[in-house]
Formats: structure tokens, sequence, C-alpha cells
């Protein structure tokens, strides 16, 4: 019995190898499982809204059957991005206090501004512009608490003539505008964050803001495949095969993209070879394989480059179920190449001692605040909010692409 | 005679909102934010005053040796004599105050917090692998922790 209470307790102690500081053998790093969700989250709020401004900003006319999926996605994605850090935190009471006090100094004050500056001024004022005329038309046209919420979603704004319409348009534009930048400040800020830690060789680079603005704009775009192509299943609609593949083909040209930077990052590491750079060859090779070599270069880099590159260039020979299949399963896995790379920064940069000749070991609970299960139901809470607002503001059919064609000739 | 300027109806509605987000902020914020606030820095003055308030949890070695001068004169004599009691056997300001309330009597936590053999320890430290050591579930089986050298 005494045996295994030592056993027990041995269990429970720290592990690590090498030379580790005392106060670095923790059983587990400071920042888990709900911070690697918070950049994630976030990154998939900024890609998504990116993809839905190419609609309204580059006027890429394929995309607009997901341009108001896409927003929703983005919205319903914001409002769950400080969850993981007010949960983090441990007193969520007290998340308004940094906006009563805030410090120019710390960066995360800032945060809460920059987060209410998109949430406020630039996504719920583009969705309201966007929706101000189908809200009008919804409340007159449904009965019981869905007119009443859609009234009141209206602000009291009842002018649906034209040129009212019109401006809406051109205020929702100059909103997208204004937006690009706004989403790049959001994500580029959570690099920021992790790029400004000088003393972490693994986080302090001044490439950190820009891969994460890149990983963040593919992981949006491959998000709107997947819930496009969800809810079209769902709604056993066919899919508008024109917009998969020009939604697809960004998907790939943000992913070359994104791939370059993350693979600029590792030679310049890799020919510098810093001091820091011992430990992290160790780190790849050991504690971090299965998911940075695996996880993110193998499959959520490489095979969706080749299987989108692929369909790049036999667009026109592969059948299209073949092709939605292959934009399916790139989809699936840049979302969790992208998952498994803010695992690598935010967990990896925590595995090595700041002596960078030790590292010490993480092993993911189920239960409790930091563990799998708070992190599946907050991966799990914007799709379920997605779900609520599809039912409310999306409920019709989509439009696809020759609708709206139609709909402009008949217009002209 | 030019048409008169009229703000579209939208727009005034979003300004509106603007302004009252903005001033309900400007009013939460002229009444939530502490009175001492920025008396002396970026924190709450009060905070001190508060913190010295607060009843002391550690009674210091002194208020120990007033009962136990046997257990302190056999410390002194070994290694641990510049520990702090408390530091092992935790805060005891109560245990001052009235014997009845007990203190930790210890076994293992506080030796390995030491002894458990990193790296980065300094040699002369005594370390072990707790594993390797021995499986039973407390130190104090063998070892004596006011005298450490006298028990191997």
């Amino acid at each position: 019995m005494s045996g295994e209470i030592t056993n027990y307790v041995f269990e429970a102690m720290p592990h690590f190898e090498g030379y580790v500081y005392p106060n670095e053998a923790t059983p587990q790093p400071l920042w888990s499982i709900l911070i690697v969700l918070y950049p994630y989250i976030t990154g998939l709020v900024a890609g998504a809204f990116i993809m839905a401004s190419l609609v309204r900003v580059f006027n890429v006319r394929a995309l607009e059957p997901v341009y108001r999926l896409s927003m929703l996605t983005a919205f319903a994605f914001l409002l769950c991005a400080p969850l993981p850090l007010l949960f983090h935190l441990g007193h969520p009471e007290r998340c308004l206090e940094v906006m009563m006090t805030p410090h120019l100094t710390s960066p995360m004050a800032i945060f809460g501004f920059v987060y209410a500056w998109y949430l406020m001024a630039v996504l719920l004022l583009e969705l309201w512009f966007d929706y101000r005329r189908d809200f009008v038309e919804w409340s007159n046209r449904t009965s019981g608490l869905k007119t009443v919420l859609y009234r009141l979603f209206t602000v009291g704004v009842t002018d649906v003539s034209e040129p009212s319409v019109k401006l809406d348009h051109k205020l929702g534009h100059i909103l997208s505008i204004v937006g690009i930048p706004s989403a790049f400040l959001l994500h580029g800020y959570v690099g920021f964050i992790f790029g400004s830690v000088k003393a972490n060789p693994w986080w302090g680079n001044v490439l950190m803001p820009i891969i994460f603005i890149m990983s963040a704009m593919v992981s949006g775009i491959a998000l709107c495949v997947f819930n496009y192509m969800v809810l079209n299943w769902v709604r056993r609609k066919t899919i508008d095969m024109k917009c998969l593949d020009v939604m697809c083909m960004f998907l790939f040209y943000a992913l070359v993209m994104d791939a370059a930077i993350e693979g600029l990052d590792w030679i310049h590491r890799v020919y510098s070879a810093e001091e820091g750079f011992q430990v992290m060859q160790y780190m790849a090779r050991e504690k971090l394989f299965y998911t940075l070599n695996v996880g993110q270069a193998t499959l959520g880099t490489v095979v969706p480059l080749l299987l989108l590159g692929l369909l790049q260039l036999l667009r026109k020979r592969v059948p299209e179920l073949a092709r939605r299949r292959m934009y399916f399963s790139s989809a699936v896995l840049v979302i969790c190449g992208v998952l498994a790379m803010r695992w690598n920064v935010v967990i990896g940069g925590q595995l090595f001692s700041k002596s960078l000749r030790g590292v010490m070991s993480y092993k993911m609970e189920f239960a409790g605040l930091e563990g799998w299960f708070m992190g599946a139901v907050l991966l799990a809470l914007p799709f379920i909010l997605l779900i609520v607002m599809i039912k409310l503001f999306l409920s019709e059919q989509l439009p696809t692409s020759a609708s709206l064609e139609a709909r402009d000739v008949a217009a002209k | 005679m030019r048409p008169k300027f009229k703000i579209p109806p939208q727009v005034l509605r979003i300004l509106l909102l603007a302004i009252g987000i903005v001033t309900s902020y400007s009013i939460a914020r002229y009444f939530l934010t502490p009175t001492t606030f920025r008396q002396y820095g970026w924190y709450r003055g009060e905070a001190l005053s508060e913190l010295q308030a607060r009843e002391p949890m550690f009674a210091g070695k002194k208020a120990c040796e007033e009962c136990h001068s046997d257990e302190m004169a056999k410390l002194l004599k070994h290694e641990h004599k510049s520990l702090s009691c408390e530091g092992c056997h935790g805060p005891g300001q109560a245990h001052s105050d009235n014997p009845d309330v007990k203190i930790d009597q210890l076994n293992y936590g506080p030796c390995v917090r030491c002894h458990e053999a990193n790296p980065s320890r300094p040699k002369w430290l005594k370390q072990i692998v707790i594993k390797n050591h021995y499986t039973g579930s407390k130190c104090t089986e063998c070892h004596v922790p006011h005298a450490p050298t006298e028990v191997p």
C-alpha cells in the first residue's frame, strides 16, 4: 500500500530531462490548452472575415454564396474568442476591470480594445448593414417571437427604399475595407504577444505576427469551406462547384504563402543556429514530433498543398464527386493542422528550460479547467452558436452564384 | 433652394447607439474606478492598507523556541539549522496562540521539495531519485528531519 502511495506521488511529481531550473519543474505549463484555443479561435475569425471581404472588397462574385455564411462564422467564433482567456484567468468576473483601468503598456489590456473595436465597429456593423433590409422584411413576414427578435435587430430603422439600401451597401463596403486591416490587427496582435517574448527563442521572432496572420487566413478559409460543404450536405442541397472551386483556389494560394513563410522561418532558424537551436532540434525530433512533423507539416500543410495544387492543374479532368471529397479532406486537414500549429507554438514554447539544456513534459488531463473536455466544449461552442445563427439568419435556401447572376440579369 | 441635408436614419441610429455606448462606458468608468486608484501608481492605493490590516499567519522562529527549545537546540547542531520552522511545518500563528490547534506532522512533501534529484541544484545538497531510493510512504520512517545526519 505504502509503495503505491510513493508511486502515486512520483507520478504526480513533475517530469523533466536534463538541466531544468527548479521553478520550471511544474507538473504542467502555465499556459495550456485554453491558451492554445485562444489564438486558434481568433485566427478562425480573422480568416473567415478575410474570406468574406474577398466578395465585398475584391469583388470576387463567385464567392457570393458564402459571403453571409463566412460573416456569421466570423461572428460566432468572435463571440467565443475571449472565453478561453476568461476561463484561464480563473476569475471571469474581473474581466471588465482591465477595461475600466486600462494600462497602455499592457498588451492584454489593449487586446480588449482591439477586440471591442473589431466586434462592435467592424463585424457587427457590417453584418447589420448587410442584413438591415432583410430584418425589416422578415419582421413583417414572420410571426411570434421571431418578429419581435427581427424587429429588435432593425433598431427601429424601417426605411428600405432604394437609396437607403444603396447607402447600406456603400457603408458595408467601407466597413469591409476598414475591416481587413482590423482583422490583420486582431490576429497579428496575437502573434505580436508571442513574438515579443524575447527571452524565449521559440517565440521571440519578428516573423511571428506574419506567420499568425497567414495561418489565420488559411484556417479561416478552410473553416468556411468546411461549413459550406457541411451545411449543403445537411440541407441536401447541391454544392455550387464554381464557388467551391474559387474558395479552394484561394485556400491553395493562402496555403502556399503560409507554407513559404513558415518554411522561411525554419530555414532562418536552422541556418542561423543560434544558442537555442539545439534544444529546438530536440523538441522537433522528440517532444513535438507528432504535432509538428506529422500534424502541422505533413498532414496540415504538405498533403493539402499537394491535393489542392493537383486540383488547380487538373480541375477539369477530376470528376465532381472526387473533387468535392478532395476539397473536403484538405479543408479538414488544414483546420486540424493549424490547431496543431497553435499547440506547437504555445505548448512547445514552454516545454524547454530557460537554460536551453533541459526539457519538461506535459500530459493533458481529461477533466478540470485545462483538460481535454473543457477544450472540446470550448471548440464546440462557436459551432453551436453558428447553428443558432444559421437558423435565424440563413434559414432560406443559400443563393447560388447562378441564381445571383439570374437576378442581376433580371435587374438589368 | 437646395434640399436640406438630412442624416440618413440608419446612420443617425448608429451614431446615437455609438454615443450611448461611449457614454455608458464613461459613466461605468467613473463609478467603477476605485477611488484610491493611481494614489501611488497603477493600482488601488487602499490595497496596501488592506494588506497591512490582515492578521499574520506566521509566528516566526522565536515563537516556536518559547515552547520547543529542546527541538530547537537539537536542530541547531545540524544541517537544517538555517531553515525556518514554518518553512516545513506551515504557518504557525494559530498554533502559537492556542497550542490545541494542531500543526502539521511532516513525513514526505517538504523533504522532496529540496531533495528530489535535479541537476540544477548545487552538488553539496543531498539528492535522491525517489523511486530508486525508497518505495515506502514516509521519509521520517528512517530520517529525523531535525537531526538529518544522525540516521542514514
